[in-house]
């Protein structure tokens, strides 16, 4: 192999490992994730706040009181929030800053926050969100393939279909 | 001093000058405000600009107007398919469909650029049925290999019987991400700044291109196949090559369009892509051997200004909006039919010429 075909080679070969590398990178970055907030009672905590309000990039995503659920879609594998909890009605509102990593392999991630906000372990206060079809989703559905399929019936009814 | 022709003129420019005047007498009557057109034709220019320029590289390489582009738009939206089962969102999710399409497109560029190197002189009908063959094998993958083969995982992707597509997949996770990544707002218009720098990019490439060593090659291909070979070029590798390009760019503009549009329409958005990207280019002045930047962008201005008014103008008229809907589907055909043969007529007139050009030194040889 001569000299230019040799630098041809590599380039290539170099060119491919970026893509790769760019490709591996989306992968983990684009990651979305849906991530419900649960403000309920648990094995782990009797007694949940009357409000906790949660903040992500600044903006307000829920506003929960007790046994509520909120959510947002999140990209990337950590979740930084800024949580806004009020212990009881009137009560003062305490501000917190909570980084959160979010496990690769769950769409759907339930966080349940009294239970984070009491010291559990990641085990105990994650879980996965498995969503139940609705009923459209599971109603079978007829393939269109040919777009040009009732193009020339122009709305009447077909002898054959009388 | 040479004189203006202006009855090869108006020849040349019939097709635009047709569109200005339905889209002057068809925008007042349509009632449609000119911030509200203002707003649709530059939404639809950041969605479309990038198909349509992938078209110029073969009408540089003689290879007339790539009716299989939508195999590059089919690369596209398997890209998609794949990238919103993996759930990966927004701009990373872009990005990674491109490269998870750009070396289908590449194949399936290669595959149409050889089958058109044995058609020589009919790419244009060649490319067409190249389309149809390939949409077949595309249903079949689509339909039948996602799911037990390729591994969906998601049923909101994946048809209830267990394999193959839904009609309709959504992007919502990755809807207008690039059209809104630098927002900018002019007068109600809303620009698609990042989109738009894309596109530009584009355009410097292919004005680069065009002045490489195989940008030129590709000028002396499409000018004359016979002095090109015998000039040293390689011209099956060089026609091979445009398609590839073609191909891989329509891919990523297929990217570009459904991120705007927010769904991928399975089995019918890459059908209607190419009939639309190419009437767009030859209503912007275009023709079958001859397209520049200027037309994509005419192009555009032109026929989406008819596509956005012509319904509401035949509302208007007729009492009946489908009558716009009829006028601007029937146009869009119409239009490539003109341009076809205005250029079967040109050749055989040119043709003609040359004959009697060739008769008429061979008489005064003689003499």
């Amino acid at each position: 192999m001569n000299n230019s075909k040799k630098k041809t080679l590599i380039y290539r070969i170099a060119a491919f490992l970026v893509i790769m590398a760019i490709a591996a990178v989306m992968f983990i970055v684009g990651r979305g994730h849906t991530v419900y907030f649960d403000n309920k009672s648990s094995d782990l905590v009797a007694e949940v706040p009357y409000k906790i309000e949660v903040k992500v990039d600044g903006k307000k995503v829920a506003s929960l009181k007790k046994n509520e659920r909120g959510m947002v879609d999140v990209m990337g594998q950590k979740l930084t929030m800024e949580l806004v909890v009020t212990e009881e009605k009137g009560g003062e509102a305490v501000h917190m800053k909570v980084s959160q990593p979010l496990p690769y392999n769950m769409d759907g991630i339930i966080l349940n926050i009294p239970a984070m906000l009491n010291g559990a372990s990641q085990d105990q206060y994650v879980s996965e969100f498995v969503p139940v079809l609705s009923e459209t989703e599971v109603a079978e559905e007829t393939v269109v393939t040919d777009d040009t399929a009732g193009l020339m019936s122009f709305g009447e009814e077909s002898e054959a279909s009388k | 001093m040479n004189k203006i022709n202006y009855g090869d003129l108006l020849r040349r420019f019939s097709v635009p000058i047709m569109f200005v005047i339905i889209c002057a007498v068809c925008a007042p009557i349509s009632g449609l405000s000119p911030s509200y057109l203002c707003n649709e034709i530059v939404t639809r220019m950041g969605r479309n600009a990038f198909l349509i320029l992938s078209l110029l590289i073969p009408i540089m390489a003689g290879m007339g107007l790539n009716f299989s582009m939508t195999l590059g738009a089919m690369a596209g939206e398997i890209g998609l398919i794949l990238v919103s089962d993996w759930q990966i969102v927004g701009i990373p999710g872009m990005i990674l469909a491109m490269i998870v399409s750009v070396p289908i497109s590449a194949l399936l560029g290669l595959f149409c650029g050889k089958v058109l190197n044995m058609a020589k002189g009919r790419e244009m009908i060649t490319s067409y049925i190249i389309s149809f063959f390939i949409n077949g094998i595309y249903q079949l993958i689509v339909l039948y290999l996602m799911g037990p083969v390729i591994p969906i995982k998601h049923s909101n992707i994946k048809l209830p019987r267990g394999y193959g597509i839904r009609n309709t997949v959504s992007l919502l996770s990755m809807r207008q991400k690039l059209d809104n990544l630098i927002p900018l707002n002019i007068g109600g218009v809303k620009i698609p700044v990042a989109t738009f720098i894309i596109i530009f990019l584009l355009c410097l490439v292919i004005i680069w291109f065009r002045k490489t060593k195989l940008g030129q090659d590709m000028r002396a291909v499409g000018q004359d196949m016979g002095v090109a070979r015998d000039s040293g070029i390689d011209v099956e590798r060089t026609r091979i090559i445009s398609m590839v390009l073609s191909t891989v760019f329509a891919g990523i503009g297929m990217i570009i369009y459904l991120q705007n549009m927010g769904n991928i329409a399975t089995y019918s958005s890459h059908s209607q892509i190419g009939m639309f990207c190419i009437a767009a280019l030859l209503v912007g002045g275009a023709s079958v051997e001859k397209a520049s930047i200027g037309n994509v962008f005419l192009g555009i201005i032109l026929f989406h200004t008819m596509f956005i008014v012509a319904p509401k103008a035949g509302t208007v008229i007729t009492g009946d909006s489908m009558i716009g809907e009829y006028f601007r589907v029937f146009v869009s055909y119409a239009v490539i039919t003109v341009a076809l043969i205005m250029y079967e007529t040109n050749k055989r007139k040119n043709k003609s010429k040359a004959g009697e050009q060739l008769a008429l030194a061979q008489e005064e040889a003689n003499e």
